[in-house]
């Protein structure tokens, strides 16, 4: 580098630094200069930017004095991430909330009770599904307007399907029992192929080449394969709402039983080491490359579906268990921080995304289910459109189904159901002992 | 300067009987004579305002941070509510947590698998290196590279190599005819594989700082020991391994200190699995502080990997003490 | 016997090259798949092997990244922070560098041991600490935020930089002081010229490592308008695994190529510079 371009550099740098520095100062507390209002939205899932984006667009149209800087951080930073800004009162004034967190915030005071708000401004709740609207509740405080909900159900792909013989209605017939696995082993045993062409149920099956398997399974905790499975055996992972974990009651037990005999006794599945979080095989990825021909997946998921099988899959019913159907049903919500500098236009902001016309714009795109009901035939419309059939995750969300639990404890439970459940799924531990280690120690750290 | 620390220790060092470090070329310490008063008192306040900027950074960002950690450490605290004073409690449910102690000897394991090997390597392709091959220069440069890899970045390219199925590493063990584990499944490989994922970030880096060391070795000390007859293995143990020394202190201590610190590779491949094998004390530290929000628990057990890391270079520092002319202080 | 040891050297040699060259491949393996990777069609991206070479090549996810996530916002801030952190580092640790090796004052010793342990601490927990005391001052998510922690210096390049300084022959210096020379003037005229190449290996260091901090970025920037490259990239990871893996490549592929880039244009001084400060 020659010294004439050295001092370039030297420049431009010392120049950038007190550019940078300048900035800062005058940003710093900024936020309402001039009767302007910025207000923060913090969110987690990169693929419903864009959509939210439009949505924030129209808002900000029809509120000249607010601007809406949406911050996006993957769900493995967000949850840190929030808490740290809590302690620091710097969280963003509106921000996506969890089931699983929604507990224990309401519990420190962090989130604002929304009734005096959606009182005065005679906000008609009967919009949402009351199942949405109750679940972001205690007591007479509502904690969070509905955005979205999920279910879980059986994404195939439709080539592989075919190739098998089988239809999306026989796969969404099924049933399953754990003593001989019923229909539903039955129909993974035709989907699962060995190097030389037999099924498990054949004799001279080779488990240790198989080509294609019938099911993929992964979750970090539990809630896309043995929750649903559980609650399929009659099994509550909670004596009561805000109550203690059960999930080493026999029913339970079972069910974890039945997800490790899936992979390790029928060989229908793929193997756990292929699968295991965090960092196996993205379930997509391994529908796409035909490694399994059917996944269990929440709805949240269709638009990574959709890029790496453009429309060559679709979704079935889940099995019904010894206890018939169930699915776990899920949802986010809205919720407005307690130490936001602009409550008013914030709630301005939370009561615009649970509009219809706020939700009418994002389901457009066909990434969630909207928490308003009579918008689920745009959701429907959408993904015919790309030849998907999605009406299966709407039915499941009729049937049975179980919630996250609600509880203070889920941040201990995410951190230790981890790996001793993979270690389950590799045959490496029993289901009871597992069960029995994270029902204890999540136990142990609910607070009140 | 001659009370002082690195007086003395240049003082006993040249007294060492060890003959190989004679030979070295001992280089005097900065022989500043004792300054008069005035200058001296010039001197403290020239160096003081030298270190101005560097004292602010040091005090504002790393010693306040430390002594916030050291007092949190006496408290029950989830970021969110107030503190609550518990003393020594914190400590105490460390001495009797087994998955403190499992951490520990997860992350001793993995220093242990980490360091040998990288600086064996290291040391290997520094001497390949100082051969002056041709196109030496560019391979040093390729060797490097690996340092400047972003961890987020390259955790999917570390999922698809170690796949157990369609993996790199596995498909090309299956060339050669073996069937590769469950590498990051296995309680027995887990660890091995993120030890290794260092060693390929850091071998080239460690190289340049061997490398660098070779070639202050001046060339008559070997054309010396080509004249006594000393060749091959002989000349490496008794010539050019003393004098590398320095450099291999250098090395060792900022690596044992950074290995101790890993973390980027756990989080991004095994969240401790399985079966707790690869949990080592700073993600231990991670999950209890930013996943648990135990801050207070996971600021006691800093303190724990901070004295262990104490220890370690204490030892370092002594072994190679009696050995080396490196004038540390 | 003279022909069989050239050709046992000969082919010593080449078992050598073959060795090192089978290193080096390994060494950019990774580099090369996340480039090749990058310029897959999504729907190719999870169905192909990863080192199957991309048979439709396509700009679209380098398009993608840069215009709807807004990297080119970010790699922006990335270089403004790494350069601003990087001549903080290079002039702040060369002053204090000197103080350390060269001049006598009470609480030196001291002083450098103290530095020399803050090395050993774990980093990640003085961050909850850093980031209240960041809020007071209400410096979170500016780039003062950003930099301020590192800009004045870290126990390691000032150590680095101290080493070399001592390696330098005093006489010099003495012969300078005779002429009536200040220390400032010392430091300038004389051990700066000399210490180039460390300078150049810290402003190295330091370039890379800012560029590929994740974590302290992470906590204390929140908006798009001060967000870095590392975060970026991180935040476009799913919620269980990543849903848009040709977004994360793409961007991880534009990340890379200017730490590269730098490296190589820096990279003979830094050789040299290693070599130079003799580390003893």
């Amino acid at each position: 580098m020659s010294a004439r371009s050295r001092r370039v550099l030297a420049l431009a740098a010392t120049s950038t630094l007190v550019l940078g520095l300048t900035a800062a100062c005058g940003s710093s507390g900024s936020d309402s200069a001039g009767g302007k209002v910025t207000l923060r939205y913090g969110i987690w899932d990169a693929v419903q930017k864009p959509a939210l984006q439009k949505s924030i667009d129209a808002f900000e149209k029809a509120h000249p004095n607010i601007t809406v800087k949406i911050e996006l951080n993957a769900w493995a930073q967000y949850w840190s991430k929030l808490q740290t800004q809590m302690a620091g009162r710097t969280a963003p004034d509106v921000f996506w909330d969890h089931v699983g967190y929604f507990p224990q915030f309401a519990k420190q005071g962090v989130l604002t009770d929304l009734s005096p708000y959606i009182k005065a401004d005679k906000v008609d709740l009967s919009v949402y599904d009351p199942k949405l609207t109750a679940g972001w509740k205690q007591g007479d405080k509502q904690y969070g307007l509905p955005k979205d909900w999920d279910t879980i159900e059986q994404v195939y792909n439709k080539t592989m399907l075919k190739t098998a013989g089988l239809t999306q209605d026989d796969l969404s017939g099924l049933t399953w029992n754990p003593d001989d696995g019923g229909t539903f082993v039955k129909a993974l045993q035709k989907l699962t192929v060995d190097k030389s062409g037999k099924h498990p149920n054949e004799s001279g099956f080779d488990s240790k080449n198989v080509k294609q398997y019938g099911l993929a399974l992964a979750s970090p905790n539990g809630q896309t394969d043995w929750w649903d499975f559980a609650t399929q055996n009659g099994c509550k992972l909670q004596d009561k709402a805000w109550g203690k974990w059960t999930i080493n009651q026999p029913s339970c037990v079972e069910a974890i039983q039945f997800v490790q005999d899936l992979r390790l006794k029928y060989h229908v599945a793929v193997p756990a080491a292929v699968t295991n979080t965090p960092n196996g095989a993205a379930l997509p990825a391994v529908l796409a490359r035909k490694q399994a021909a059917v996944v269990w997946d929440g709805s949240w998921d269709l638009s990574a579906y959709q890029t790496s099988l453009k429309g060559n899959f679709g979704v079935a019913l889940l099995p019904s268990g010894p206890a018939g159907q169930g699915t776990v049903y899920n949802g986010l919500s809205n919720a407005l921080y307690a130490g936001s500098k602009h409550p008013k236009e914030a709630w301005e902001l939370v009561k615009w995304l649970g509009s219809e016309q706020s939700e009418k714009i994002i389901t457009a795109a066909g990434t969630v289910w909207p928490s308003i009901p009579t918008l689920n035939k745009d959701f429907v419309a959408y993904w015919e459109k790309q030849g998907v059939d999605v009406s299966a995750f709407s039915k499941g969300a009729e049937g049975t189904t179980i919630g996250y639990p609600l509880t203070t404890s889920s941040a201990t439970y995410n951190v230790k159901v981890l790996d001793p459940f993979n270690q389950v799924w590799l045959g490496q531990q029993t289901p009871k002992k597992a069960a029995d280690t994270v029902n204890t120690e999540s136990n142990a750290a609910i607070t009140d | 300067m001659s009370a002082n620390i690195s007086g003395r220790r240049v003082a006993d060092i040249e007294r060492a009987p060890d003959s190989s470090v004679t030979t070295a070329p001992v280089r005097t310490a900065s022989p500043v004579v004792g300054p008069p008063p005035r200058r001296r008192l010039r001197q403290t306040l020239e160096a003081y305002a030298l270190l101005t900027p560097s004292l602010l950074g040091f005090v504002l960002f790393l010693v306040a941070p430390i002594i916030g950690v050291v007092v949190i450490s006496f408290f029950d605290w989830n970021l969110m509510g107030s503190p609550r004073f518990v003393g020594l409690a914190n400590y105490r449910e460390m001495t009797g947590d087994s998955e403190v102690w499992r951490s520990v000897r997860n992350t001793l394991y993995y220093v242990a698998l980490n360091i040998p090997a990288q600086t064996v390597l290291a040391l290997l392709l520094a001497l390949a290196m100082n051969r002056g091959l041709r196109g030496g220069k560019v391979l040093r440069v390729l060797f490097v590279l690996p340092w400047m890899a972003m961890p987020v970045a390259l955790g999917i390219i570390w999922s698809w190599a170690f796949d157990p199925e369609h993996g790199a590493v596995n498909q090309f063990l299956s060339l050669l005819g073996v069937s590769g584990p469950e590498w990051l499944s296995s309680t027995t490989w887990a660890m091995p594989v993120l030890a290794s994922i260092n060693v390929w970030q850091y071998t080239g880096y460690t190289m340049l700082f061997l490398l660098a060391g070779l070639q202050a070795i001046p060339e008559s000390l070997y054309e010396a020991a080509d004249i006594d007859g000393v060749t091959g293995l002989q000349r490496f143990f008794r010539i050019t391994l003393p004098l590398l020394r320095p450099s291999m202190l250098f090395v060792l201590v900022t690596n044992v200190i950074g290995s101790f610190q890993m973390f980027d590779t756990v989080y991004v491949m095994t969240q401790g699995g399985p079966n707790g094998s690869t949990d080592t004390m700073n993600f231990h530290i991670y999950q209890q502080a930013f996943q648990l929000f135990r801050t207070g628990y996971a600021s006691a057990l800093a303190m724990l990997l901070f004295a262990l890391i104490l220890l370690v270079t204490a030892v370092q520092f002594l072994y190679f003490r009696k050995r080396t002319v490196y004038d540390f202080s | 016997m003279r022909t069989h040891r050239t050709i046992a050297t000969a082919f010593g040699r080449t078992g050598l090259y073959v060795v090192l060259i089978a290193g080096a491949l390994l060494s950019i393996g990774p580099y090369l798949m996340i480039l090749n990777a990058s310029f897959k069609r999504p729907q190719d991206l999870l169905t192909t092997d990863a080192w199957a070479p991309a048979r439709h090549a396509t700009f679209d996810n380098f398009t993608a990244v840069w215009n709807q996530y807004g990297m080119s916002s970010f790699l922006l801030h990335t270089l403004l922070v790494s350069v601003a952190v990087t001549l903080g580092q290079v002039v702040f640790s060369a002053m204090g560098a000197y103080a350390f090796a060269r001049l006598e004052f009470p609480g030196r010793d001291l002083l450098f041991w103290g530095y020399i342990a803050t090395m050993m601490v774990p980093q990640m927990i003085t961050l909850v600490p850093l980031f209240l005391m960041m809020r007071e001052l209400g410096l979170v998510d500016t780039f003062a935020g950003l930099i301020l922690p590192t800009v004045f210096g870290t126990p390691y390049g000032i150590f680095l930089v101290r080493q070399h300084f001592r390696t330098i022959p005093s006489d010099l210096e003495a012969a300078a002081r005779i002429d009536g020379a200040s220390t400032w003037t010392i430091l300038v005229r004389i051990m700066l010229p000399l210490s180039k190449p460390i300078l150049a290996t810290l402003a190295t260091i330091t370039f890379i490592n800012t560029w590929n901090n994740l974590i302290w970025p992470l906590i204390i920037t929140n908006s798009d308008r001060t967000k870095v490259i590392t975060v970026g990239i991180a935040a476009l990871q799913g919620q269980h695994v990543s849903d848009l893996p040709h977004i994360v490549l793409a961007g991880a592929a534009l990340a890379l190529l200017p730490l590269i880039a730098v490296f190589l244009m820096f990279q003979r001084h830094i050789v040299r510079s290693i070599a130079l400060t003799g580390l003893k």
